[in-house]
């Protein structure tokens, strides 16, 4: 049995992308033969995955039988936990269509997070049921953006705190795996927008605060070239664009001279390396684009 | 009455064109107020919603014809609020002290899109009829319609009725008086999801519940008048890069409705810059850079007209501001857009 894996966490602002470069990393590792499990858990990127890998089987067949995108519904986890607890199906069927079960699912408040985090947990020391998912060599989880993020690691605690029994024993389990950096990989995704690099400055202080884990690096989204040129490039392009009289030159100049001051400021702030993902210029395909992205990522840390 | 609701993806800059839209209502002569949830600092300064303010007039230079107000759609303050008013005077304390009270205002999924339900109610009462409504990121983004549904018919709910109001004595008496096929499946939920658990989300709704019940029959007035396309209109804001996703996504999950989306916004268009001299090193590569992306977004744009001109009222590409969106300026300037988009289509 392979020893257990690190999840790792692609976690930012709505609208970074964090979506996109879980793919595009799971893709180039896919295509270099690892097996690779994608978790998601939002609804809206379903379709956002499903536009984005048209046409693997045909254009990466390889990568095709490594890539695995799982969607965990936590609604469909607690069915089964019924269904596991009630084997005569008849039983089962009752609860899950009782007003009770249903209402109390709904407006409990956090149990729907709190078993998604179990199963993340079981998926990680590979005790999920087996032949359920591959043996993977590498689990991914594209989460939720910042605040529901927080709120569902945060979950596991708020039930060791509120409440007795089984499940805040449970809460305990999960909330000291996730506040163990040894299982987890954080990749902290941004754009060099000021709301969203406001966003994740706050979200890395609140994970090391609270679960003490800190970024293995913050991935910077949708950069220009500038931001990680060398010193000596951007002097003279700073020159060229004073002297210059183009408007055009001197837009993409002063967009680019803050965006790269700004990644600058993170670096210093956070005490973390980078990586800048490059804004794509041309692509043919949505999965052509994720395939160029991965190979930018190739050089991130993904194992212990 | 008339509503506005932006819905849309996270990042898009959604909070800012419904700012917008509120303002050029107001500089057209119709008292609006724009509702957020968190707005970005400057934006919220901007507002003038700092220091805890709910809702504020918003001061304009020079005046609109009409007032221009921003609210913030604040789930624990409007659920406190709802309490206060709806609340029976010996509960009240109860209630917003009660554990479970906290979590459920604070993390339960959706609340934002039942308590602007909630809030468009009390808007309404105190007169205000033209509201914009900016709801919160992508995950619950067409909960707006369906949660508020489903909590009317919790409250409504037979079960929480009697297990709500007779919770203190079922407590003291044991289960049998909920009749034998209730108490079975009590019991069977109760094993799944712990008993603790249980009971205490049943103990708050046993003091929650009036509250609950008229927030259900509010809920339901205020739903079937969003519900009306007359009342409300949908727009979606998004960007090139993510509009074909969005437009097929928003179109599709609208339709299933029964709702049309009024607009389709494509925000932070680049714009076209004057040819750029021929430039070597690194100002050449980021020239080049900068036009390929600006080319690739217009042919996204055009994408997405060709392909759901037929579905959406109306898209209109929004140019991105030459700096990030920046106080009350950068709103009369998308304001400006906005009505110039208008004018063009007319």
């Amino acid at each position: 049995m392979r020893p257990q894996s690190r999840i790792i966490i692609f976690c930012g602002k709505g609208g970074v992308g964090k979506t996109t470069l879980s793919l595009a990393l799971g893709l180039f590792h896919a295509a270099a033969g690892r097996k690779v499990v994608v978790v998601s858990s939002h609804p809206l990127p379903e379709l956002a995955v499903a536009v984005s890998l048209e046409g693997l089987a045909e254009q990466y067949p390889a990568a095709a039988q490594n890539l695995y995108v799982v969607h965990l519904n936590s609604k469909e986890l607690l069915a089964e936990l019924v269904r596991n607890n009630f084997p005569v199906q008849w039983v089962a069927r009752a609860v899950l269509e009782s007003e009770i079960y249903n209402n109390l699912v709904e407006v409990a408040p956090g149990l729907k997070e709190f078993y998604f985090l179990a199963r993340l947990q079981q998926l990680a020391e590979r005790h999920a049921a087996a032949g359920e998912y591959p043996d993977y060599d590498l689990l991914l989880w594209d989460a939720p953006a910042t605040g529901h993020f927080l709120g569902t690691l945060r979950s596991a605690r708020a039930f060791e705190t509120y409440l007795t029994g089984p499940l805040a024993a449970a809460g305990a389990e999960l909330a000291r795996f996730f506040s163990n950096a040894a299982n987890i990989v954080l990749l902290p995704t941004t754009t060099l927008e000021e709301m969203a690099m406001q966003e994740t400055v706050e979200m890395c202080r609140a994970l090391d605060h609270d679960f003490q884990l800190k970024p293995a690096r913050v991935l910077l989204n949708l950069v220009s070239p500038v931001v990680d040129a060398p010193e000596e490039e951007v002097e003279r392009l700073a020159r060229q664009s004073e002297e210059s009289s183009d408007p055009a030159l001197r837009f993409a100049v002063d967009r680019g001279l803050m965006e790269r001051q700004r990644a600058i400021e993170m670096r210093l702030d956070l005490g973390v390396q980078t990586v800048a993902v490059e804004r794509a210029r041309h692509w043919s395909s949505d999965l052509e684009l994720l395939a160029q992205i991965g190979r930018g990522l190739a050089g991130i840390p993904v194992s212990a | 009455m008339k509503v506005t609701v932006y819905i849309g993806t996270g990042g898009v800059g959604k909070t800012s064109v419904a700012a917008a839209t509120a303002l050029a209502q107001a500089r057209a002569g119709i008292k609006s107020m724009v509702l957020t949830t968190d707005p970005a600092l400057r934006l919220r300064t901007a507002l003038r919603l700092n220091g805890g303010l709910l809702e504020q007039q918003v001061p304009l230079d020079p005046p609109s014809p009409a007032e221009l107000w921003a609210g913030l759609l604040d789930v624990k303050a409007t659920l406190d609020e709802a309490v206060r008013l709806y609340g029976a005077p010996k509960l009240v304390d109860r209630i917003l002290n009660h554990p479970i009270y906290a979590t459920i205002a604070n993390s339960l999924a959706g609340m934002q899109e039942l308590m602007a339900v909630e809030r468009i109610d009390q808007l309404r009462k105190r007169g205000f009829d033209n509201l914009v409504v900016d709801t919160a990121p992508s995950r619950h983004a067409l909960e707006f319609l369906d949660k508020p549904v489903f909590f009317a018919n919790l409250a409504a709910s037979h079960w929480v009725k009697l297990v709500g109001r007779s919770y203190k004595f079922v407590s003291r008496t044991g289960l049998g008086a909920l009749g034998r096929k209730t108490v079975d499946l009590y019991a069977r939920v109760e094993s799944i999801l712990g008993a603790n658990l249980v009971r205490q989300v049943l103990d708050f709704y046993s003091i929650f519940v009036s509250i609950a019940e008229g927030y259900a029959e509010r809920a339901e007035k205020t739903v079937a008048l969003l519900k009306d396309p007359a009342v409300t209109e949908f727009r979606v804001v998004t960007t090139p890069q993510k509009a074909m996703r969005d437009a097929r996504y928003f179109t599709d999950a609208m339709e299933a409705r029964n709702f049309p989306i009024g607009a389709l916004l494509i925000n932070r268009a680049w714009q076209p810059v004057p040819g750029p001299e021929s430039a070597d090193g690194l100002a050449g590569r980021l020239v080049d850079w900068y036009s390929a992306v600006r080319e690739a977004q217009y042919g996204e744009i055009e994408r997405v007209r060709r392909e759901y001109g037929g579905r959406v009222r109306r898209i209109a590409a929004l140019p991105e501001l030459d700096r990030d969106v920046d106080g009350l300026e950068a709103l009369e300037r998308i304001a400006e857009n906005l009505a110039l988009d208008r004018a063009a289509q007319s």
